[in-house]
């Protein structure tokens, strides 16, 4: 089992509550703003209420002033019930005039009418004041006559606790519920994978068939893609049957064929008769040789290609050997070779087997299906893009265009009359693949086939 | 004003030195408890007394003062000679000192049978419930319908000059400052007090200390009505004196609370709790209701001296003076200066003057 690195809805719950969290806190602190805010409002009213009760009961009396504090200045003070009051009218010479003494003023109070608000410790307590000033205009006394209303800050404070708590408690509802809906809207979201995952693992190996498509959309690809994964395995698996299924046959048969032929051999007391049959054993078992080497081949050159790390080789010496043999081997029939090549020295990097195997079924290939009488061209050239290209042209039948891409896949032979395993071409393409090159068959002037391969050159 | 300053005056001269000995002996003993108290100690003797036989351990100093002597002593004492718990009628003066920060709180489940108007703050707590009352000489008043509302007695006053002159009693409100207390409620609460003033002033009405000298001069024949008498003392009196008639009056009776806080300096805080504790339980109630001649404030507690049976007796009328920054209104110099210059012309009104 694959150890998961992290669970996506852990992941995403978890993000979830992290940004809850920090919405929480600046809501917080927004609500405990606001929440003061509105409790000193409130109570700043009142507070300002009564101080122009109280300023409007200032008068001057036989060049006197005198204040006649109302009691309802301070009884409305007292729907805070459990705050201390404390008050100081200051007379236009600055003067004390009633009330409490020493209170604080604001930094660089200016008298004016308008009401100014302020918090001042006094008597040891935190004390929430008002500041107010009257302009008198007598002879007697002219000036400013400050009032100074304070009220300690029990009240308030239990206000704004409530709306801050009360707040508190539904904002963290709708953030819990919030929570919980995205919890639930990520198990919703990542229920298909369970359901997909469910579904593979309580397959039996032999259910073969795709996965239903499921109804929601965003899932639709990745069902698409597994299934069609799945397609590609199968295909292979397909391609494998094949193989293996033709590969035994065509030993079966080879072995057969030798087996009856023995038989009948050992039958015969006729020397030439034995001899002929002889011969026909030995048709057979090189033909079963040849199908047991392509095999190998094919083998070797697919193992090659995964495992073996490219060197520089000269594929100028490389076909000059190889067509040194092959040569040799066709000395006795009416097939002529040409060789050209347009530069003395092209390297390429490679693997010098697995290419020179693919060559010389190229040569073989095109000695086999071609009449007695061929020419065989073989011409390597550099061409663009740091490319080299081998063209291998015979004067045989050739391959019609429909028919050329069935040719390169194992066992396919297009006719079978010519004994052939069917896997030259395969190995072919194999070695060309693993060299990033390209192979292509096309139509040879003579009208025979063309083998055109492309192959990157040595790095520049 | 000046009165009261020479009260002061003397005060000062005399207490630092009378409490400097108690308040060291105090301090030496952690199981002390000092009280200064403006109320009768034959009233609070009966509550010590019990008190001391529950908590025998607490030694109890008590001091009796006048209110205003009590209110000075309490500002002008250094802190270290304050005492540990203080106890006064002038409900507007101990609201003065707890808002000027004499006063710590005391939170216990006792304070939760006090209406919240005897409690402010959870620092100062009213403990008894004692409405203000009229007294009236019963056979002067054979035959004369009684008034039973401050606008009938305006009415009587008015309408009877001569039966009243000279013959009716009231506090000086330069001298008590539970007089003060009372007429500065009337003035709030009522929008005929100033008519009664000057009612009260044309027949020359005569001006006491306390209540206990109207309720006795009444009783005796010398004055035919009292005006503004604590309803304890008229009670009480009334008990062993058939002569004695008291008015609660029904369009309001002011209803005072004796009102007791434990300093924020106190040096024997734990001890002083207790006795607060005590004073507002309903045992400590009973004790008051039964023995001290006070009226005890407690719904549950039983006998003749209780709110319930006051409640009872004389409903839909008592207005309780609640205890809270408001009233410091009347204790405002500039206001007190007019309120009793206001006074003094009603009341000193000179008849003979035309």
């Amino acid at each position: 089992m694959t150890k998961a690195v992290y669970s996506l809805q852990q992941h995403l719950i978890t993000r979830t509550v992290l940004l809850m969290i920090i919405v929480f806190s600046v809501l917080s602190a927004g609500v405990w703003d606001y929440a003061s805010r509105a409790a000193d409002l409130s109570y700043n009213r009142l507070l300002n209420s009564a101080s122009l009760s109280i300023i409007e009961r200032i008068s001057v009396q036989e060049s006197q002033i005198d204040l006649d504090l109302p009691y309802a200045a301070l009884s409305m003070l007292e729907l805070a019930p459990d705050d201390k009051v404390y008050y100081e009218v200051i007379d236009h010479t600055g003067q004390h005039l009633t009330g409490y003494r020493k209170t604080p003023s604001p930094v660089d109070y200016q008298p004016h009418s308008d009401p100014q608000f302020f918090t001042a410790k006094y008597k040891g307590e935190v004390v929430s004041w008002v500041v107010q000033s009257k302009l008198l205009i007598a002879p007697a006394a002219n000036g400013w006559v400050v009032i100074k209303l304070g009220q300690t800050r029990n009240a308030r404070n239990e206000l704004s606790g409530e709306i801050f708590f009360s707040s508190l408690a539904t904002l963290s509802g709708i953030l819990l519920l919030t929570t919980l809906l995205v919890w639930l809207g990520v198990r919703r979201a990542l229920q298909p994978l369970s359901i997909i995952s469910e579904n593979l693992k309580n397959r039996s190996p032999n259910d073969l068939r795709p996965l239903n498509t499921p109804a929601i959309k965003e899932v639709v690809p990745l069902v698409d893609a597994i299934n069609s994964y799945q397609q590609q395995l199968l295909h292979n698996l397909d391609t494998m049957k094949v193989f293996i299924a033709d590969a035994s046959h065509q030993i079966r048969s080879s072995l057969g064929g030798i087996q009856g032929q023995l038989d009948v051999t050992l039958q015969a007391s006729d020397t030439e008769e034995i001899r002929s049959r002889l011969i026909n054993i030995r048709q057979q078992h090189k033909k079963l040789t040849r199908l047991t080497n392509q095999l190998l081949a094919h083998a070797l050159v697919t193992h090659r290609s995964d495992s073996i790390e490219p060197r520089l080789i000269s594929l100028n010496a490389l076909v000059e050997a190889l067509l040194t043999e092959t040569v040799r081997d066709q000395a006795h029939t009416q097939i002529d070779f040409s060789y050209t090549a347009k530069t003395d020295d092209i390297r390429i990097p490679g693997d010098k087997v697995s290419l020179k195997e693919a060559l010389k079924n190229l040569l073989e290939n095109a000695v086999r299906y071609g009449p007695d009488i061929n020419q065989i061209d073989i011409t390597l050239s550099p061409c663009d893009g740091n490319l080299v290209e081998i063209i291998i042209d015979d004067s045989g039948p050739g391959i019609p265009g429909h028919q050329r891409r069935q040719a390169i896949q194992r066992f396919s032979r297009l006719s079978s009359d010519v004994s052939g395993s069917g896997l030259g071409l395969a190995i072919v393409e194999t070695v060309i693949q693993a060299h990033q090159g390209t192979l292509k068959l096309e139509r040879s002037p003579s009208g025979g086939l063309r083998v055109l391969i492309r192959l990157p050159g040595a790095p520049l | 004003m000046n009165l009261l300053l020479q009260r002061l005056a003397l005060i000062m001269a005399l207490i630092p030195h009378a409490m400097l000995s108690h308040a060291e002996e105090a301090t030496d003993q952690p199981s002390s408890l000092v009280i200064f108290s403006a109320t009768d100690t034959s009233a609070m003797q009966p509550i010590i007394d019990a008190f001391k036989h529950i908590s025998p351990a607490i030694k109890i100093h008590y001091h009796e003062f006048q209110t205003n002597e009590l209110f000075n002593a309490i500002q002008q004492l250094p802190e270290d000679q304050l005492p540990d718990l203080v106890i006064s009628s002038a409900m507007d003066l101990q609201i003065k000192l707890v808002n000027d920060g004499y006063a710590q709180p005391f939170t216990d489940p006792v304070t939760e049978t006090l209406p919240h108007w005897a409690n402010w703050r959870n620092e100062a707590f009213g403990f008894t419930y004692e409405p203000v009352v009229m007294v009236y000489n019963k056979p002067a008043f054979q035959g004369i319908p009684l008034p039973n509302t401050h606008e009938k007695l305006a009415l009587a006053i008015r309408s009877n000059n001569d039966f009243f002159m000279n013959r009716i009693g009231t506090y000086d409100i330069r001298l008590s400052g539970v007089g003060y207390l009372f007429a500065s409620q009337d003035e709030i609460n009522s929008s005929i007090s100033s008519r009664l003033k000057e009612n009260l002033g044309r027949v020359v009405t005569n001006l006491h200390c306390c209540s206990s000298n109207i309720i006795e001069e009444t009783a005796s024949g010398k004055l035919v009505f009292g005006y503004n008498v604590i309803g304890s003392y008229a009670i009480k009196y009334a008990q062993t004196d058939p002569t004695i008639g008291i008015i609660f009056p029904e369009d309001y009776t002011l209803v005072m609370s004796r009102v007791a806080f434990i300093t924020r300096q106190a040096r024997h805080a734990e001890n002083a709790r207790s006795f607060l504790r005590y004073l507002l339980s309903l045992e400590g109630q009973q004790v008051i209701a039964d023995k001290s001649g006070l009226i005890a404030l407690h719904p549950n507690v039983k006998g003749p001296l209780t709110y319930s049976h006051l409640q009872r007796d004389y409903p839909l009328r008592f207005k309780p003076i609640p205890l809270g920054p408001a009233l410091m209104v009347y204790l405002d110099h500039l206001k007190q200066r007019r309120f009793i210059n206001e006074w003094n012309n009603a009341i000193l009104y000179d008849v003979f003057v035309p």
